[in-house]
């Protein structure tokens, strides 16, 4: 009587904790597999042609993008968060609700370009390739952040992006000498 | 019979006792005045004193200033007199020093004196050398104002103390106040002073109460710029500082005092024209020195003061070598525990008197 109370038991707990499988076969998908953009046709200054006229996102990118974009979403919350709590100090410059900014850039260029912004730097810094760990490190002033704590918010550095800049304007000759020296 | 004529007697006295009495009073509370207020004061005084006075910054008009010191100004005398300007500190610091030049009487109001970098060219250039170039031709009554030096967790571009920077400059008068009394005369006298005068404020002591003095409540309260103050008299080492560690110096002093150690403490309040007289006068009454200042050691200030305490007469009275306590040589870093660490604190000073002393 106990014995079968158990089966039954287990069978009801495992069946509770184990996962509806939803497979869904690539053939009889119900999703679209990529979605087009009409672009607002531009005025053009001095260019013979302008950015095209439509643009086609495909499901993986546009769900990679939105992966992305939530991830600094909730990256620039915690930031807020911990900021009121005051665990992150001095100046804590946010951009939830820009994720698209930052996301968009990095989709149109590849790792190997530079890029450089001025103190608004989380996002672009988490899409510039540092993990959430190493900017939450350096916004709280610890040893495992991306400058080892010594630069916080507004100077975090990765591979081809040269910061987070304090000073309002500084980026713009900085970025045109590095994007000149990268030309050669 | 003496007892009856006592009651008698009695009441006529509680009559003439009640008709003396006066309201119970208390001393007067001094004045406490943050430094803040003093400078909104000091400013407020002068902008109504001189119409030719105007103010110029970032957000110094319509949201009363970044740190809340022009609060109310742009309400009292409004868009000709107290005007916000674009961040462009290059552009604004410039046309500051043309209308000093054409004869207004400036105050350019700098965010923090970090900003102060992206126009120096103008404040150097421009302003501070016009006059001698001019072969005394040209005068620039200019004020440029704004907190300087370390603030709180706001890293190695907003950190930096420009006290060395501006005291280098010949054709540049700089002070430095630390109570509220030093914020309202010298911004006063700075007003007043027909050359440029650069006034090294700090932000974490907007904030702070002090004493105000009655003299200091006066509308022609002035200090005169380049004269140093003894805060505190000693007798066995002069400590010598300006700003915020003028503060860490008199909570040194205090420490120490219950040890024995009498410190005299000196606040510079003028960076330039520096107060030597004072500090040598002190030197040769206590025979050892130390300076304190929250700025990197190379060519600081406290290196200009040990070089002229060599090079003059108190030289002969030291009993030990001058010391300079100073800021981390880094470049301002972010964490707390390091921050706190690369400025000077109360132990540091009380360290580098204790050496200097041999005790």
């Amino acid at each position: 009587m106990r014995k079968m109370l158990a089966a039954v038991l287990s069978r009801v707990v495992s069946a509770a904790a184990r996962k509806p499988a939803r497979p869904v076969p690539a053939a009889s998908c119900t999703y679209c597999s990529d979605a087009t953009f009409e672009i607002p046709k531009c005025d053009l200054y001095r260019l013979e042609e302008g950015p095209p006229g439509s643009a086609a996102l495909a499901r993986q990118d546009g769900l990679r993008y939105y992966r992305a974009m939530l991830a600094v979403r909730r990256l620039e919350l915690k930031a807020d968060q911990l900021y009121k709590q005051k665990l992150i100090r001095g100046f804590c410059h946010l951009c939830d609700g820009q994720e698209a900014c930052c996301v968009g850039l990095e989709a149109a260029i590849a790792p190997s370009d530079h890029v450089i912004t001025s103190y608004r730097a989380h996002g672009v810094g988490y899409t510039r390739g540092l993990s959430a760990r190493a900017i939450l490190a350096e916004l709280t002033g610890r040893r495992g952040g991306c400058a080892k704590g010594k630069g916080g918010s507004m100077h975090l550095y990765a591979r081809n992006f040269y910061g987070g800049n304090g000073i309002v304007g500084a980026q713009g000759p900085l970025g045109d000498c590095v994007h000149m020296c990268g030309m050669e | 019979m003496a007892a009856v004529s006592g009651l008698v007697r009695r009441p006529l006295r509680q009559v003439s006792g009640l008709l003396k009495r006066r309201f119970h009073r208390t001393a007067p509370a001094a004045l406490q005045v943050t430094v803040r207020d003093a400078i909104n004061q000091g400013m407020d005084e002068e902008l109504e004193r001189d119409e030719k006075v105007f103010l110029l910054g970032e957000e110094v008009a319509q949201y009363d200033g970044a740190y809340k010191v022009s609060r109310g100004l742009w309400k009292k005398y409004g868009d000709k007199r107290i005007i916000d300007t674009p961040i462009s500190e290059m552009g604004f610091a410039g046309i500051a020093v043309g209308a000093a030049m054409a004869g207004l009487r400036p105050i350019c109001e700098f965010m923090t004196f970090n900003f102060s970098m992206q126009a120096i060219d103008q404040v150097i250039n421009s302003a501070a050398k016009t006059y001698y170039m001019s072969g005394g031709l040209q005068p620039v009554p200019i004020v440029f104002r704004g907190p300087n030096g370390a603030s709180a967790g706001v890293a190695a571009q907003h950190s930096q103390c420009f006290a060395a920077w501006y005291g280098h400059c010949p054709g540049l008068k700089v002070v430095s106040p630390w109570s509220s009394e030093d914020a309202k005369g010298l911004i006063k006298s700075a007003i007043r002073d027909n050359n440029p005068v650069v006034v090294l404020e700090n932000e974490l002591m907007y904030g702070v109460p002090f004493e105000f003095p009655a003299e200091a409540q006066s509308k022609d309260f002035l200090i005169p710029i380049g004269k140093a103050k003894i805060e505190r008299q000693g007798t066995h080492i002069t400590v010598v500082s300006h700003s915020r560690p003028v503060g860490h110096c008199i909570e040194a002093a205090t420490v120490l005092s219950k040890e024995g150690i009498e410190c005299e403490v000196i606040n510079m309040r003028t960076i330039r024209p520096m107060d030597i007289e004072t500090i040598e006068a002190s030197v040769m009454k206590t025979n050892h020195l130390i300076t304190v200042e929250g700025g990197w050691p190379q060519f600081g200030v406290g290196a200009e003061i040990c070089a002229r305490i060599m090079e003059g007469p108190a030289f002969n009275f030291l009993d030990a070598p001058a010391v300079r306590v100073t800021g981390a040589d880094v470049p301002m870093p972010y964490a707390k525990i390091l921050e706190d660490n690369s400025v000077p604190q109360v132990k540091d000073i009380i360290f580098a008197i204790k050496k200097i002393l041999n005790i």
